[in-house]
């Protein structure tokens, strides 16, 4: 009767351990930039080619995460990519001729998006689309470019 | 056959026939246990007879025949049926099989934590008043595996008599106990029967235990019955199968030679027969 | 020739044969859940028994196989100068992977044998018998409560293992490889998503959970009544879950892997 009391201890503890595992690794999986639709706005942009850009690779503006991917389509009637951005609600003053570039992290990195701000002083709206876009430099064709140059000479 | 109700017998097996796989158990077993006596069901090795408490118990069903537990057909039932029927018999399986992470109190508390929801006062009094009925009040904490295999046995039996059943089935409870131990076991039967007006049933090869224990005796033999009545009565009986058991005899009815392919043919060839 | 052919055969109809036996035994469980509840001292009693009583191996386990994660990858990473993502690297591979398996493994070896032992010992000492005689459904009293405890641990037990992983990453990455320890947290959720992965992990880890406990139920309960018939039964849960657990995780991950 009185491991009784012992058992339900080891229990209780065990399961505090697992479900504390659990958390830590949720918090830590829980990133920055975790933007829920109530604090954002959604923006599109188009490119002649994504690369291996991912959902949810951030978008970055001066190199600081302030929104993520949420789509990626390709657009059958101009055979281009049709990238959706979710920006935090706070940087709602990106200038219309912002320009939204596909940029690697480090030579193997994975892609992501790198907003430039312009000057202009209308800003993007919700649903709006960034007209000025960099699609992404792509290995084989820079190497393909240089092989070609070498040959040359 | 009809499945009448007789109330002065509690267990009734009506022309059984049961067999496992190919071996016929049973052709045609009938016998009848009569309410507040001890019944001695005997045979030699291998006749059935845990396959005839099992029937009785529900664990088997009978391919042909009936068998009635006071008044009623054990099975086919369903399982609730079963269990309600189960719950007024009390089994002492050969190792007692007691639980073995319980100690002895929780042991015979067991059937009344499960089936009532009666006040701990009252399952403490209970318990302890069968543990005393089988003078094992003192070893209330110790575990199963502590205890000498007599023991056990009178912790189970505490146990199988602690929702007052109305019938009590001992299997083969005198195997491998020394003389006092088995004096014990007896004692506790006969005294158990008489005190609380049960009903008992001893499976046993014990010739010499079932002559001071049994008000009627069955001798089983080759799936059926070849001899009943008092154990006196079947001292008397003149037959050999059961001179042969009564008397211990090596070879009779049941042969000292396994059958088989003849001795000079297989000192010969050694195939298989 | 024909004799192996016969022996494929009958090998082949046992083991569909068992499969069958399972699943029938695993769908009689089904009713006794809802209820179970009612008697939550058995079903604490079990999760003491096969959870907490694997924590050592778990936690143990998990610390040196982030350990040995962190070592073994360094290399690679350092090369192509991505040794950043150290930390990242080793929590995607402890969260999908390495957590629920292994942890679902040393749980088969540890906790799934002593379960078929048990249930086998009780089989065997005609305890189960006993327990039909006294009216009591043995299915309810043995059989569910094990297999809810189970059910419950081992995802937990997943948990334990997979963040064990990664302190053990990082005391070998940072303290002893030398790996910058911001860079080492704040790497992991660029690529370690909480829905997908943290969230797929439990789930593969409840699968194996519900999968381990049945089948160390099922092989102790099925014994045959004898001391070898225990001892086989706990062989074969080890062996049967363990396979069993290796198949799924594939089936699973290679269903949830290609992701957008």
């Amino acid at each position: 009767m009185q491991s009784e009391r012992g058992i339900d201890i080891s229990v209780g503890l065990f399961i505090l351990l697992g479900l504390g595992s659990v958390i830590f690794l949720v918090m830590q999986t829980l990133g920055l930039g975790q933007v829920n639709s109530g604090d954002s706005y959604t923006l599109q942009a188009r490119f002649d080619h994504v690369g291996d850009l991912k959902l949810r690779a951030p978008v970055a503006l001066a190199g600081v995460t302030i929104g993520r991917v949420s789509g990626i389509r390709a657009d059958p009637l101009e055979f281009r990519a049709v990238v959706e951005l979710r920006i935090d609600s706070n940087f709602s003053n990106l200038p219309v001729d912002t320009y939204a570039s596909i940029a690697s992290k480090g030579l193997l990195g994975g892609k992501y998006i790198e907003l430039s701000p312009g000057g202009d002083e209308e800003f993007l709206q919700d649903h709006d689309e960034i007209e000025l876009t960099q699609s992404a430099i792509l290995i084989e064709n820079l190497i393909g470019k240089y092989m070609l140059k070498g040959t040359d000479e | 056959m009809l499945a009448a109700r007789s109330p002065e017998n509690l267990v009734e097996i009506q022309d059984v026939r049961y067999s496992h796989g190919e071996r016929a158990v049973f052709s045609g077993l009938s016998l009848t246990i009569p309410r507040g006596a001890v019944t001695a069901l005997m045979g030699p090795s291998g006749t059935g007879k845990t396959t005839l408490l099992n029937l009785i118990t529900g664990q088997l069903l009978p391919d042909e025949g009936v068998v009635l537990f006071d008044g009623r057909v054990v099975c086919p039932c369903s399982r609730r049926r079963l269990y309600q029927t189960r719950r007024q018999m009390g089994v002492l399986l050969q190792q007692g099989a007691l639980l073995t992470n319980l100690n002895v109190f929780e042991n015979v508390a067991f059937p009344l934590r499960e089936h009532t929801k009666l006040p701990e006062q009252l399952i403490r009094q209970i318990v302890l008043m069968k543990l005393q009925s089988v003078g094992l009040r003192a070893a209330w904490q110790h575990m199963p595996s502590q205890l000498s295999g007599g023991m056990v046995r009178r912790v189970a039996l505490a146990r199988a008599l602690v929702m007052d059943p109305t019938l009590i089935v001992y299997d083969e409870p005198f195997v491998g106990l020394d003389p006092i131990s088995k004096g014990v076991i007896v004692r506790l039967i006969r005294q158990t029967n008489d005190a609380l007006g049960i009903t008992s049933i001893v499976v046993t090869h014990d010739v010499a235990e079932t002559e001071i224990l049994a008000d009627l005796s069955y001798l089983i033999a080759g799936g059926k019955v070849v001899a009943s009545g008092t154990p006196q009565d079947l001292q008397k009986d003149k037959s050999d199968i059961v001179q042969q058991f009564m008397q211990g005899q090596a070879d009779g009815p049941v042969p000292f030679h396994l059958p088989g392919p003849g001795y000079a043919e297989q000192l010969r060839t050694m195939t298989a027969a | 020739m024909n004799a192996a052919i016969r022996d494929c055969w009958l090998g082949f109809s046992r083991f569909v044969a068992a499969f069958g036996a399972f699943q029938i035994f695993s769908f009689r469980i089904l009713p006794y859940l809802p209820k179970a509840v009612l008697r939550p001292r058995l079903i604490t009693e079990q999760i003491y028994s096969i959870g907490a009583l694997s924590l050592v191996l778990i936690m143990f386990g998990g610390l040196f196989v982030g350990m040995v994660l962190a070592l073994q990858s360094y290399n690679t990473l350092v090369e192509f100068g991505t040794i950043d993502l150290l930390g990242a690297f080793t929590a995607e591979a402890l969260v999908r992977e390495l957590g629920p398996v292994v942890a679902a493994l040393l749980f088969a070896g540890r906790a799934g044998s002593a379960v078929a032992s048990e249930v086998g010992l009780m089989r065997a000492t005609d305890q189960i018998t006993a327990m039909e005689l006294m009216a009591v459904d043995p299915i309810r009293r043995v059989v569910v409560p094990r297999v809810i405890a189970g059910v419950i641990s081992v995802p937990l037990l997943a948990a334990i293992f997979s963040a064990m992983g990664v302190l053990g990453a990082y005391l070998v990455g940072v303290h002893v490889l030398g790996v910058d320890g911001g860079a080492f947290w704040s790497q992991i959720p660029e690529r370690v998503d909480m829905t997908t992965d943290v969230g797929i992990g439990l789930v593969k880890s409840f699968i194996f959970g519900v999968s381990a406990s049945l089948m160390g139920v099922f092989e102790g309960y099925n014994a045959a009544p004898n001391a070898a018939g225990v001892s086989r039964a706990a062989t074969r849960t080890v062996v049967i879950t363990s396979v069993w657990i290796l198949l799924l995780d594939f089936i699973v991950t290679g269903l949830t892997l290609p992701e957008v």
